[in-house]
């Protein structure tokens, strides 16, 4: 079973490859990547004006299964990714129940393997429960196939019990992944403090409760010399003293959302619940500290924070709706247009912010192209227009921000393990 | 009544932001010819005949709610009131299948009250009848904004450069961003001040000038509008105690005195008496509480009339 992708732009961040060159697959393996390949008996793939790169690679995002399929599950979270051109995706442990000990990490690494279409991590919990009181079997949820270990959704607010995560974690070389904001602080807060909360009477959580919390964070990973990744870094202070630590040799790492990247509060004017996420989309001084954190290499990794919910449960005034929205299927697309067309930052770093960076934070096997290696790919076309319409989303979640808008480029082809699941925005399950 | 190409009609009144200065010219004179059909020995017209209203209150509430109930009887509609504790609502319905509901029975405009910020604009997206924001959370309060305008411009004649002291809690005031609105559309110059923890982020964005000390916004004022303090705010830590409010930011005579002689003292009620204000001021020459409680009906008349009426049929009333 060969398969041969021709003429493609061939993107590689890992080895800053890029060059027009055939890609060969054969048996769900890279065979070759080179000029003029010649192969008998093999699909061909027409990749001419198109880009070939390493699968993208999300490592934050809720796939809601088990207890909240409602808002999503495996098959049509999975879907999701194939759709927006990621092959593999890293799931947050806030489920129903919550995924802190290793027969969940086991049973929800068999169920994706079984049902889901592209690679799926598992990351556990750091506390029982997420209750931030006692440590869970971190130790034989990474024995058992965790990549990392958080707490998401929230903080953990004693520090005594962080410190014990850290350390804990680093006995198996992984990663503490926090979710960093005081929420005596921010707790009420239903979008960013500034002037557009002011004028629309809204709770505000205010950046300094994500400076307080990160400041922390990284003073224990500095201290206990440990790993840490921050989650969704959204203020410009944070972003500076990830930068900070990191000169100092602190072993952080960080990751930005696609809609922190590209989105203010204004966009919060007209209530929709759309817009409404945890940690809020801040003022435009904030998204101006994070590309520059994504340039200099701050910032590690785009991810989506893909949090679907069921359409029920945003379909209510803002103060009530959940945080979160859906992001796998609109993510590609809005960076190519927001960032890429707009000359702030090149394809080159833009791919390897989605593919071979998130996939260092975790050590994952993914995000390069490497003869030998996976036939995980993505084929994007840059040029393609089209316009954001949930009703065609494979994902359950039909909140997005950015419904209607018109954006320009995006995945229309997904390889994982050497085979299509994704051509011309269309899933094969 | 003055001939003008302006028209209300179906327009929802969400909060002052979307009113143009002379739309809100129209409706402060409108309110004006209203207050003389109040006035009247018999007071109801039947311009709004065979109109129904909605008086849908999420939340508690006295002047707002009484005051559009006659203001919708006075002119003739039909008027209907629910009250959240004796409805669906605490049977777990949403708020938009409460609005279908509501709409439904073919209303024509719905008064809304509810404790979330922009409810009423959720509410103006769901259904057609026109909505009418009587207090969405902390956002806006368009109708109290109006009725303040309404009572100072009949006393002091003018909008346009009064300078106008907002005193008190205005993070969590609606009726403080109204008028923080609406009044510098209107030209007039707005002071705040308040415990610095009631004051909400980048306030100065909306064009007043924000003090630490109350008197220094008292200073030379026209008007002087108390907010009311809510007690579960100093539980929250956001002052240390009602005593020390009242000491520190409480309107009383000698503060008063800070602002002009012939200073305007208004209060959105209901009043802690002793708290923010003291007894002696708010029944005193200068407080304009109860014009503001008659004036709502009137202004109240007015929008019922503009948004249903499109200002057409006047001539009943005249």
């Amino acid at each position: 079973m060969k398969l041969l992708l021709k003429g493609g732009r061939v993107i590689n961040p890992a080895t800053a490859y890029d060059e027009i060159a055939d890609v060969l697959i054969e048996d769900g393996i890279i065979k070759e990547i080179g000029s003029h390949i010649a192969v008998d008996n093999a699909e061909i793939y027409e990749a001419e004006g198109l880009i070939v790169t390493p699968g993208l690679v999300d490592i934050h995002v809720h796939l809601r299964e088990p207890g909240l399929e409602a808002k999503e599950d495996i098959v049509s979270g999975t879907q999701a990714a194939a759709a927006g051109g990621f092959t593999t995706v890293a799931c947050m442990p806030n489920t129903r129940p919550i995924i802190d000990n290793s027969i969940l990490v086991a049973g929800l690494k068999h169920r994706a393997q079984t049902e889901g279409i592209v690679n799926v991590e598992i990351i556990g919990a750091m506390s029982k429960s997420q209750e931030g009181k006692e440590l869970a079997e971190i130790g034989d949820m990474l024995l058992n196939g965790a990549v990392a270990i958080s707490d998401d959704g929230h903080f953990v607010n004693n520090a005594r019990l962080f410190r014990a995560g850290l350390e804990y974690a680093n006995i198996f070389g992984k990663r503490i992944i926090s979710h960093a904001e005081d929420e005596n602080l921010s707790s009420e807060g239903v979008m960013h403090e500034g002037a557009v909360s002011t004028r629309l009477g809204l709770v505000g959580n205010p950046s300094v409760s994500e400076d307080i919390a990160v400041s922390r964070d990284v003073m224990l990973a500095e201290y206990t010399n440990s790993l840490l990744h921050v989650a969704h870094v959204s203020s410009k202070n944070a972003v500076d003293i990830i930068r900070q630590a990191k000169k100092r040799g602190v072993n952080v790492t960080t990751e930005a959302t696609v809609h922190h990247l590209t989105l203010t509060d204004d966009a919060v004017i007209g209530y929709n619940t759309a817009t409404k996420v945890n940690p809020p989309l801040r003022s435009q001084d904030h998204v101006d500290a994070l590309l520059a954190g994504l340039l200099d290499g701050t910032i590690d990794a785009i991810v989506t924070d893909h949090a679907p919910h069921a359409y029920e449960e945003k379909d209510v005034e803002y103060r009530y709706a959940p945080s979160g929205f859906t992001g796998l299927e609109t993510a590609l697309g809005v960076i190519l247009t927001e960032l890429v067309h707009t000359g702030k930052i090149g394809l080159m770093q833009v791919i390897e912010k989605m593919t071979y960076g998130p996939a260092k934070v975790l050590g994952l096997n993914a995000g390069c192209l490497k003869v030998g290696g996976k036939a995980d790919i993505t084929i994007v076309n840059p040029g393609q227009e089209w316009t954001v319409d949930s009703r065609t989303f494979y994902t359950r979640g039909k909140h997005t921000p950015y419904e209607g808008k018109k954006l320009k480029g995006r995945a229309v082809a997904t390889i994982v393990g050497g085979k299509f699941v994704m051509k011309n925005g269309e899933v094969f399950a | 009544m003055a001939k003008s190409n302006i028209s209300l009609k179906n327009r929802d009144i969400l909060d002052l932001d979307t009113l143009s200065t002379e739309e809100i010219n129209l409706i402060l004179k409108t309110a004006g010819e209203m207050k003389n059909i109040m006035n009247r020995d018999i007071k109801k017209v039947p311009t709004l005949r065979g109109k129904s209203i909605i008086n849908l209150f999420f939340e508690p509430s006295t002047r707002t709610r009484t005051s559009f109930e006659l203001a919708g009887k006075y002119l003739g509609a039909d008027v209907v009131n629910i009250t959240t504790s004796g409805s669906s609502v605490v049977k777990g319905e949403s708020l938009r299948d409460t609005l279908l509901t509501v709409e439904s029975m073919r209303v024509d405009a719905i008064v809304m009250r509810h404790e979330a910020s922009g409810a009423a604009e959720f509410a103006a997206k769901v259904v057609k009848p026109v909505i009418i924001n009587a207090g969405d959370g902390a956002h806006a309060h368009p109708t109290q904004g109006l009725l303040d305008m309404f009572t100072i411009q009949e006393r002091k004649g003018r909008l346009t450069g009064l300078k106008v002291a907002i005193i008190g809690d205005i993070l969590y005031s609606r009726v403080a961003r109204t008028n923080i609105c609406g009044l510098t559309k209107m030209g007039a110059e707005v002071h705040v001040a308040g415990p610095a923890p009631l004051i909400p982020r980048e306030l100065a964005a909306m064009g007043v000038t924000v003090h630490q000390r109350v008197e220094d916004a008292l200073e030379g004022a026209d008007v002087v509008d108390v907010l009311r303090i809510q007690l579960e705010r100093q539980k929250k830590g956001l002052f240390p105690s009602a005593r020390e409010y009242a000491r520190i930011f409480g309107i009383n005579k000698a503060r008063l005195a800070l602002a002009k002689p012939d200073a305007l003292l208004m209060h959105p009620g209901p009043m802690n008496r002793g708290l923010e204000i003291s007894p002696e001021v708010a029944y005193g020459d200068q407080s304009v509480i109860c014009d503001e409680v008659q004036n709502g009906v009137a202004v109240r008349m007015a929008l019922l009339f503009l948004v249903l009426m499109g200002g057409k049929n006047i001539e009943v009333i005249a």
